[in-house]
């Protein structure tokens, strides 16, 4: 036996690659290796390789398997719908199964202390001591693109675990609160509420739930992200919509099918929160602002654009907000950020986040949206102080307040 | 010296993989043929790949050159084992736009040349389905085509010049800026040898102006025969139109299944069609395209009114051969050439022969020029398939032929259709070629056993060279 665990790649998830190539020009890695190794058809042949027991499972397939970002770039180009990102958290699950001592520390992070509150809440809190008193450049070189990426936590507002509101006219919400966004993001998770009770949902972001399992799932940390997926769908089975603040998460969220066997029950009606927002306006729940306010430069996270299809919504909010939208990547390459790929293989992180960096330089705008807590925290640590990245609910909401305090000046 | 040593000395320990797990990922192009790999190698200059020539030659191991390899006939998958040589580090681009030429280095993606060619409103004509990801260094050893190659033919008539390494490491070019080169044409045999007489670096090509105006029609038709029948009036009316490509049902719902662009797909066969050039005569002639597919009983004609809508058009035809994998896990194609005039009973034909070997059939094609793709989809593991595949496959290209048709129109010869070079050509045409490749490659190191079946050259008694005085007409 080739494969040791449930999640392994399966040969018909192999047999759905006729290895066309179209998928080599969108992966990044490819795109600044040249290499076949480094590619989505390369990886899939690893791992067809390893399937039919022509190598063994070894520190080679993990150096390949763990050179991709999971940026899932290659599934929307693919014509044979081959599901790769499901095919890498199981490649990476045999992975931490079958090769011994694969790096402890981040098994620890991703599979046990980013998903526990008391560490995040710990950790949240020594960050915010160490921004406040100017000591972030003593982390770890490691860790300093995550550590200098992030939002200052210093008066932050409180956790939505546990919270309860709104009307519910317009369908109750399960609000997924998320492991590094309710502890580093939680204005974000704060809009999102605003808006959803504005938007006349009932919001409820319920005690019973975990972290959703991306990292641990992306990562191989399997068993982790079974029990996670099993929590959350205990956790959020009985609303009516899911809704996820990170793209990541929503990403997740919507392939909880392959995680857990009721699974599909809350993947169905996950939405990401820039889809929920973006149905309000629509619908005409939440207004569409006419003052122009200038341009704000757009990023658009893999997991919402390539994992979900998600690129009209985001933009839709941030005209209702008044902002002239100004691309910045016509294919959308990943930042470099993808989870810890930053702490794991910076160089290639690094070229990417330069690259990124750049493109959004060479727009001359200053404002920036982008919707997921990994790509903001990469942008910030590759571009200069006077840019102002959020979410872009957040801009949203900041232009209604704006708006809403304008018209009260003026009676 | 160990050939690995030589190897890394010559290129760094990076740049040459031996894993057996790396190499098995390079056993393979986007044919159904599996090689085996010695060693893979990156060699990050035109020098470089003429010391890796060299390094060749002295251990005496094949070399097989690659770029994206989204090759359909193996032409990149080393069979003969030896080294596999990946030029996508040959990564320069000199463009010339007063010139409208550009020295393009052999491992660059085709649409990157006209994404970069086109600021100055140009671009590289030559457009196979894979052009987001396949290298004009491929596209120069198979003189591709594409859909466009109705009206602009194929690579051969895009290239100026050539920066090629030969079998002994001298590093030459051939041809250049001017139009028509004297002496022979050196350079027109390199094109389309599939990296059997040399390993090509960098192309000089020619760029042509972006279009002012094009129309992207679709029509849609109860039948294949009516759908052809309108191919070949379009084309007898005068018009040659920038392309025409042909999709049968089969092909038409797998490429809708994946990309939803609100493709018929009830319709027995779906043209699309291309007209570019000054809005009046591309109005006309959309116009004119319309008519006469309606006259052959199309039900419907769109015209792709937004950029966007004609993108996605386009984005359906040449993704389809990816897409047949949600049919099954393995496909066989062939790209034969038949006269536009033939193409209904040729069709009829290759419907038959799938038929009556059981076998699942689809056709994707471009119509224009006659240059069929049948699809077939299988499973290789089960048992006896692959007879079976292989025999309808020669029954297909005979069919062709026969009506005065060519083995290949772009997608080269490589290992796959080797063997039907016989049915093409005589043993005199094929001893002509063999003896061709002698004069480049004395030592058959370059792609070895690829294009030319075994025993091409008369007398080709088990290699020895036979006994013949130069000259003899044999």
């Amino acid at each position: 036996m080739t494969w040791v665990t449930v999640d392994r790649p399966t040969s018909e998830e192999l047999d759905a690659c006729v290895q066309c190539g179209l998928c080599l020009p969108v992966c990044p890695t490819f795109r600044l290796t040249g290499r076949e190794t480094a590619s989505p058809r390369g990886r899939l042949q690893a791992m067809s390789a390893i399937d039919s027991g022509i190598v063994p499972l070894d520190e080679t397939f993990a150096g390949i398997i763990d050179f991709c970002l999971g940026c899932r770039a290659c599934e929307p180009v693919c014509p044979g719908l081959v599901p790769y990102g499901r095919m890498l958290e199981g490649a990476r699950a045999e992975i931490v199964s079958q090769v011994p001592g694969r790096k402890r520390l981040r098994k620890w992070l991703q599979g046990s202390a980013i998903p526990s509150r008391s560490v995040m809440r710990a950790g949240a809190g020594l960050l915010s001591l160490a921004q406040s008193l100017r000591l972030t450049g003593l982390a770890p070189k490691k860790y300093e693109r995550i550590i200098g990426g992030a939002r200052r936590l210093r008066g932050r507002p409180g956790s939505s675990i546990g919270h309860v509101g709104g009307s519910g006219e317009a369908g109750t919400v399960g609000l997924l609160s998320g492991c590094i966004q309710d502890q580093w993001f939680r204005p974000v998770n704060q809009a999102a509420i605003k808006l959803l009770e504005m938007a006349g949902h009932r919001v409820e972001a319920p005690s019973a739930q975990t972290c959703c399992g991306a990292l641990a799932a992306h990562d191989g940390r399997a068993a982790e992200a079974h029990r996670m997926a099993a929590t959350n769908v205990g956790a959020f089975r009985d609303y009516d919509i899911v809704v996820a603040t990170g793209a990541g998460c929503s990403a997740h969220l919507a392939g909880y099918g392959h995680w857990d066997d009721d699974g599909e029950i809350v993947g169905e009606v996950s939405v990401d929160i820039t889809v929920a927002v973006a149905r309000a306006i629509e619908d005409g729940r939440l207004p569409a602002l006419d003052t122009p306010r200038g341009e704000m430069a757009i990023q658009d996270p893999c997991h919402l654009r390539h994992a979900q299809g998600v690129t009209l919504e985001p933009r839709r909010i941030l005209e209702a907000a008044g902002y002239k939208v100004v691309e910045t990547d016509e294919v959308a390459f990943c930042c470099g950020a993808a989870g810890l790929y930053s702490t794991l293989q910076p160089e290639a992180s690094a070229q990417l986040g330069n690259q990124k960096a750049d493109q959004i330089r060479s727009t001359g705008v200053t404002r920036v949206a982008s919707a997921n807590p990994g790509c903001e925290m990469q942008l910030r640590s590759y571009l200069e102080d006077n840019y102002e990245i959020a979410h872009p609910i957040e801009w949203y909401l900041a232009a209604l307040v704006e708006e809403l305090e304008g018209g009260i000046t003026s009676e | 010296m160990t050939l690995l040593s030589d190897l890394r000395q010559a290129l760094g320990n990076e740049n040459v993989l031996e894993e057996p797990l790396e190499l098995y990922i390079y056993s393979k192009d986007a044919s159904l043929m599996r090689g085996e790999a010695t060693f893979v190698v990156f060699p990050q200059s035109a020098e470089q790949v003429a010391t890796v020539v060299q390094i060749a030659a002295s251990h005496n191991v094949p070399i097989v050159a690659r770029g994206a390899g989204t090759g359909l006939t193996a032409g990149a998958s080393p069979t003969e084992g030896g080294i596999v040589m990946v030029t996508t580090a040959l990564n320069s681009l000199e463009i010339d736009s007063d010139n409208r030429t550009a020295w393009v280095g052999a491992g660059v993606i085709n649409l990157d040349l006209s994404t970069a060619a086109a600021p100055f409103g140009l671009h590289f004509a030559p457009d196979p389905s894979s052009q987001s990801a396949c290298t004009i260094g491929g596209n120069v050893a198979n003189n591709s085509g594409g859909a466009h190659t109705l009206a602009e033919g194929s690579t051969t008539s895009h290239v100026l010049g050539l920066e090629v390494v030969l079998a002994d490491g001298e590093i030459v070019v051939l041809g250049g800026q001017a139009p028509d080169s004297p002496g022979l044409d050196v350079k027109g045999l390199i094109v389309g040898s599939e990296g059997t007489l040399g390993i090509v670096t960098r192309a000089l090509v020619r760029l042509l102006p972006i279009e002012p105006e094009v129309r992207t029609l679709l029509l849609d038709f109860p039948t294949v025969e009516e759908a052809v029948a309108t191919v070949t009036e379009i084309i007898a009316a005068g018009m040659i139109p920038a392309a025409l490509e042909l999709m049968d049902q089969r092909m038409t719902t797998a490429v809708e299944k994946w990309l939803h662009a609100g493709l018929p797909i009830d319709a027995a066969a779906v043209l699309l069609a291309e007209v570019v050039g000054e809005r009046e005569s591309v109005e006309s002639e959309a116009s004119q395209i319309g008519e006469i597919g309606r006259a052959n009983g199309a039900r419907d004609v769109q015209v792709a009114t937004t950029e966007e809508h004609r993108a996605l058009l386009w984005k359906g035809r040449k993704s389809a051969f990816g897409a047949m994998a949600q049919l099954a896990p393995d496909y066989y194609l062939h790209d034969a050439v038949v006269p536009r005039t033939k193409l209904v009973e040729t069709m009829r034909a290759i419907y038959e022969i799938a038929d009556r070997y059981e076998l699942t059939l689809l056709n994707v094609f471009h119509a224009g020029d006659g240059n069929v793709h049948p699809l077939i989809a299988f499973d290789a593991s089960e048992p006896g398939i692959n007879e079976r595949v292989h025999k309808a496959g020669d029954e297909i290209v005979s069919a062709c032929l026969r009506v005065g048709g060519a083995l290949s129109g772009e997608h080269g010869i490589g290992l796959e259709k080797r063997d039907l070079m016989r049915m093409a050509f005589t043993e005199i045409d094929l001893d002509a070629q063999a003896r061709l490749k002698e004069v480049f490659d004395p030592t058959g190191l370059f792609n070895p056993k690829k294009v030319l079946p075994d025993g091409s050259r008369c007398f080709d008694f088990g290699g020895v060279r036979r006994e013949v005085p130069e000259g003899a007409w044999v």
